[in-house]
């Protein structure tokens, strides 16, 4: 029972962190159509300048927080600038390359401005590493820590789609493009602010990932596969369905390294997603749309 | 009386809970031209789907030319001699008007891809046989000079021609039209016409046309069958249809029927 | 055939020929890799750019082929020359097999899923100790030409060459016939394709079996290269170059493959130099390719060699989804 407790603990920390990647992935796709492979290169960039702030510069961590999180902001914004505006009709394969490219050129800056230490950065943690008791389960207060402050950025986000008259365009743009454009939406602002919205998140799950992990410039790629197994899982235009999957990846990819083997983490996740898209195509949560024509 | 070349009965289509269709019977005989009108939503798209095997019907039987082709692969309703065009353009824009055309031959033609990547003789001698048909296939439709255009230069209008044309060309028994008139003016509205009367005199086919231009399916169709709201609510003359009540109630509601037959 | 395109490639194919003449060790193993890369992006190309298939696992495929060819002759002492032909089927059929999800997804999902098969692959390679030998790699035996009067590296880079000339000469005649076209059809609509005959199923298949099938080739080629195969060289970066390259060149061009290829290995060699701005230089030159060279660079040469004649069949530009659709012209003016 301990060792169940402690690999859910484990598997929803790291669920938690694969439903922000996951969600950023989908607020950029339900807005443009488009999966940004540079999400993860979002997520490893803005880890690093959290690094930056916080350890080299001794900024306190919300502060750092913070920074991080617009920085990555403006990186998608540039992004959206970049290596989506001025292509957007093009086919599917270069819009990919396209923000793959933006990718590797993060990967590579990352490399030459913080590369120069050890590859592997530690950020340090911000709560006791030992870990308590709470009732039957065994708990690190980091993943408590990484577990709430993902809740509190999803109800941010949550109450941004909602609430603000921002988020509802986004909210509109992405179910309806052209009525959108036809009530007056500015919908090239709405892509700019959905690939922004979509790196804030990655940075923002960087921030909180980095006291429990080491930070590496290849660590991108890995939670980007993991993220957007995650989006397929719950279906491409589904938020809720997102944070569903990554849970799920998290979890599975938990017990079965806990349970059946370590080496068997790796291929979890994408057993779940052979699986899923055989048997169920748009993903868990996503509404069937019938192929008109 | 022949047996007709189509015979639909009590068809059901339902997606995700909406009942679509809910139970149709059509017959269209051979050489007909039968009209499908209905107001929007009412299912005609649907239907063309179905027989045509884009969707599954969860009821019902569809006998194409004696055989049944419920639960078939729509490339082999094809086959059997079946045609479809649609209602946003489907040309292959990645390629020129002939080659669309040539690919319309596809089933009528045998070379396989060994013979084709070796570059054996009787693959190219296809190939110019393919070419010169296509040619007399965009003769007959007066797009000749259209051939070597790509796909995409063409307008709206002169897409939907080559679309026919495509379709055509692979001698079907049976062409399902979706909307053909759409966007076309008046001068080009007696081409279609003219067209479709000689797509059925001389080429022997048979063709059944979604239409909301009124006009057309008027002048050019035999019979008229309307759809509203899943069921088939006539099936006639195009003149007696025009006037059934039932039909005036399907497009503009109980109410104004009322008031004219109050007035 | 056009003069401005034979010429060209009469020429290349001379100079090709005559590359061990003059080349140094480390020169004629690029013009070797070269030829793999070509006939890796001509495959991808049918399958990606002809048939529209957006499939991540190429890479894979070139995997399968190289590891099969390598355990073949490790495993069971069979000789290279039987062990090639062998495991480039093993590999066409493996891709044949992708098919299947192919008809249920496309897009994206089809990517995703592709992507997860060659992650499984991947991690096939390097668990599977017993047969595959871990991370680690292994060693392939020393090709040899005998009785031919040749050594192993000009022997291996001649039939790379003959290799590539033949399978180009056969993409090429695929995709000016009813098959290339069917592959076209399928991709700009499937609908339309299916209503004209054309069985989904089938031609999916023949495409990935046939992507499969080159990549297996260039899998055999380059472990007989390397002597050595080992999980690294078959991953996503390596999936992500052979995009480049069908990107770079042209999608839908069998020439521009061969340009394409060309110039991702030769830039990539050149910045091996730099590794520390590699990566940089990669991702602005796919930025910028994208950005600058729709289509490819098989444009600018066909804008400046007269006669090339290609047909030219370009991914057309779609309405990227979530972007409003233009209106279908109602001819107001028709011709």
């Amino acid at each position: 029972m301990l060792l169940f407790s402690y690999l859910l603990m484990s598997g929803i920390t790291t669920g938690a962190l694969y439903a922000l990647v996951a969600l950023g992935i989908v607020i950029v796709n339900k807005a443009t159509g488009v999966i940004n492979f540079a999400q993860g290169e979002f997520f490893m960039f803005s880890g690093y300048v959290g690094w930056m702030l916080h350890v080299q510069y001794g900024l306190n961590y919300p502060l750092s927080f913070v920074l991080a999180t617009l920085i990555g902001f403006v990186l998608g914004m540039l992004t959206d600038r970049i290596a989506f505006r001025p292509i957007a009709k093009n086919d599917i394969v270069s819009l990919v390359l396209a923000t793959v490219g933006i990718g590797f050129i993060l990967k590579g800056l990352a490399r030459v401005i913080w590369g120069g230490r050890s590859d592997y950065l530690s950020f340090p943690p911000i709560t006791s590493p030992d870990p308590i008791m709470v009732g039957p389960l065994m708990v690190v207060p980091q993943q408590l820590a990484v577990i709430a402050g993902t809740a509190v950025i999803m109800l941010v986000f949550a109450a941004f789609f909602r609430l603000t008259r921002a988020g509802k365009m986004m909210q509109a743009t992405a179910d309806n493009a052209r009525a959108a454009l036809l009530v007056g939406i500015r919908t090239d602002q709405i892509y700019t602010l959905a690939f922004g919205t979509g790196a804030a998140i990655a940075s923002a799950a960087a921030i909180l990932t980095a006291p429990v992990t080491l930070i590496y410039p290849d660590i991108g790629f890995a939670f980007f596969l993991k993220g957007f197994a995650a989006a397929v899982l719950g279906g491409l235009s589904s938020l809720p369905g997102a944070v569903l999957g990554g849970l799920i990846v998290g979890i599975a990819e938990s017990l079965a390294g806990g349970y059946i083997h370590s080496s068997v983490m790796e291929l979890s996740p994408f057993l779940v997603i052979m699986v899923v898209l055989v048997v169920r195509p748009t993903g868990l949560l996503a509404s069937r749309r019938a192929r008109t024509v | 009386m022949s047996a007709p070349l189509l015979s639909v009965r009590d068809l059901h289509v339902s997606f995700g809970g909406v009942h679509v269709l809910q139970g149709i019977d059509l017959d269209v005989g051979s050489l007909e031209i039968r009209g499908l009108i209905g107001p929007n939503g009412a299912g005609k798209t649907t239907l063309l789907n179905a027989i045509c095997g884009m969707y599954r019907p969860r009821q019902g039987s569809i006998t194409f030319d004696g055989t049944s082709v419920v639960g078939r692969k729509a490339s082999d309703i094809a086959s059997l001699g079946l045609g479809r065009t649609f209602q946003t353009s489907q040309l292959f824009k990645g390629m020129t008007v002939l080659e669309n055309l040539m690919t319309g031959l596809h089933r009528q033609t045998t070379t396989d891809f060994l013979s084709a990547a070796f570059g054996l003789r009787r693959a190219s001698e296809e190939e110019v046989r393919s070419e010169e048909e296509a040619r007399r296939a965009l003769h007959f439709v007066g797009m000749s000079e259209f051939a070597d255009r790509p796909a995409t230069a063409l307008s709206f209008g002169q897409q939907r021609v080559v679309e026919i044309a495509r379709t055509l060309i692979g001698d079907p028994k049976l062409v399902l039209l979706d909307e053909p008139a759409v966007g076309l003016s008046i001068n080009r509205l007696a081409e279609l016409d003219t067209l479709l009367r000689r797509i059925r005199d001389q080429k022997g086919v048979t063709l059944i046309l979604i239409e909301h231009v009124i006009r057309l399916v008027m002048d050019v169709c035999d019979r008229v069958t309307v759809l509203s709201s899943g069921r088939a609510i006539a099936d006639g003359a195009p003149e007696v249809v025009r006037s059934a009540p039932a039909v005036i109630e399907a497009y503009l509601g109980k109410e104004l029927r009322a008031r004219n037959s109050a007035s | 055939m056009p003069f401005g395109r034979r010429n060209v490639f009469l020429a290349l194919l001379a100079f090709g020929a005559i590359v061990p003449a003059f080349a140094n060790g480390y020169q004629l193993f690029v013009c070797n890799l070269v030829a793999i890369y070509i006939i890796l992006a001509i495959g991808l190309n049918l399958l990606v750019g002809y048939a529209g298939q957006l499939a991540f696992a190429n890479a894979a495929m070139f995997g399968i082929g190289a590891y099969v060819i390598g355990l073949l002759q490790v495993h069971l002492g069979w000789p290279f020359w039987a062990a090639f032909p062998i495991g480039s089927l093993v590999a066409a059929a493996v891709g044949t097999l992708l098919a299947l999800p192919a008809l249920r997804m496309s897009g994206l999902y089809l990517a995703l899923s592709t992507l997860a098969f060659a992650q499984a692959t991947q991690w096939v390679f390097l668990h599977w100790e017993t047969v595959t030998f871990g991370a680690g790699g292994f060693k392939t035996p020393q090709l040899s030409f005998a009785p031919l009067p040749i050594g192993k590296p000009a022997g291996l880079y001649y039939l790379s060459l003959i290799l590539v000339v033949l399978l180009y000469l056969f993409a090429r005649r695929l995709v000016r016939s009813r098959i290339g076209r069917a592959f076209v059809a399928v991709r700009d609509s499937e609908v339309a394709a299916e209503s004209l005959g054309i069985d989904l199923l089938r031609y999916k298949a023949l495409a990935f079996g046939l992507s499969g099938f080159y990549a297996g080739i260039a899998g055999g080629l380059y472990s007989a290269l390397l002597n050595f195969v080992a999980p690294e060289g078959y991953d996503l970066f390596q999936m992500i170059i052979q995009k480049s390259t069908i990107v770079v060149g042209g999608m839908g061009s069998i020439a521009g493959s061969v340009v394409g290829a060309s110039l991702i290995i030769l830039i990539l060699e050149l910045l091996r130099e730099v590794k520390g701005f590699q990566e940089i230089a990669f991702g602005a030159l796919l930025v910028g390719f994208v950005l600058f060279m729709r289509g490819g660079l098989i444009v600018v040469v066909r804008r400046y060699l007269s006669g090339w004649e290609e047909p030219l069949r370009l991914t057309p530009k779609a309405e990227a989804p979530g972007l409003p659709r233009p209106d279908p012209q109602p001819s107001v003016a028709e011709k």
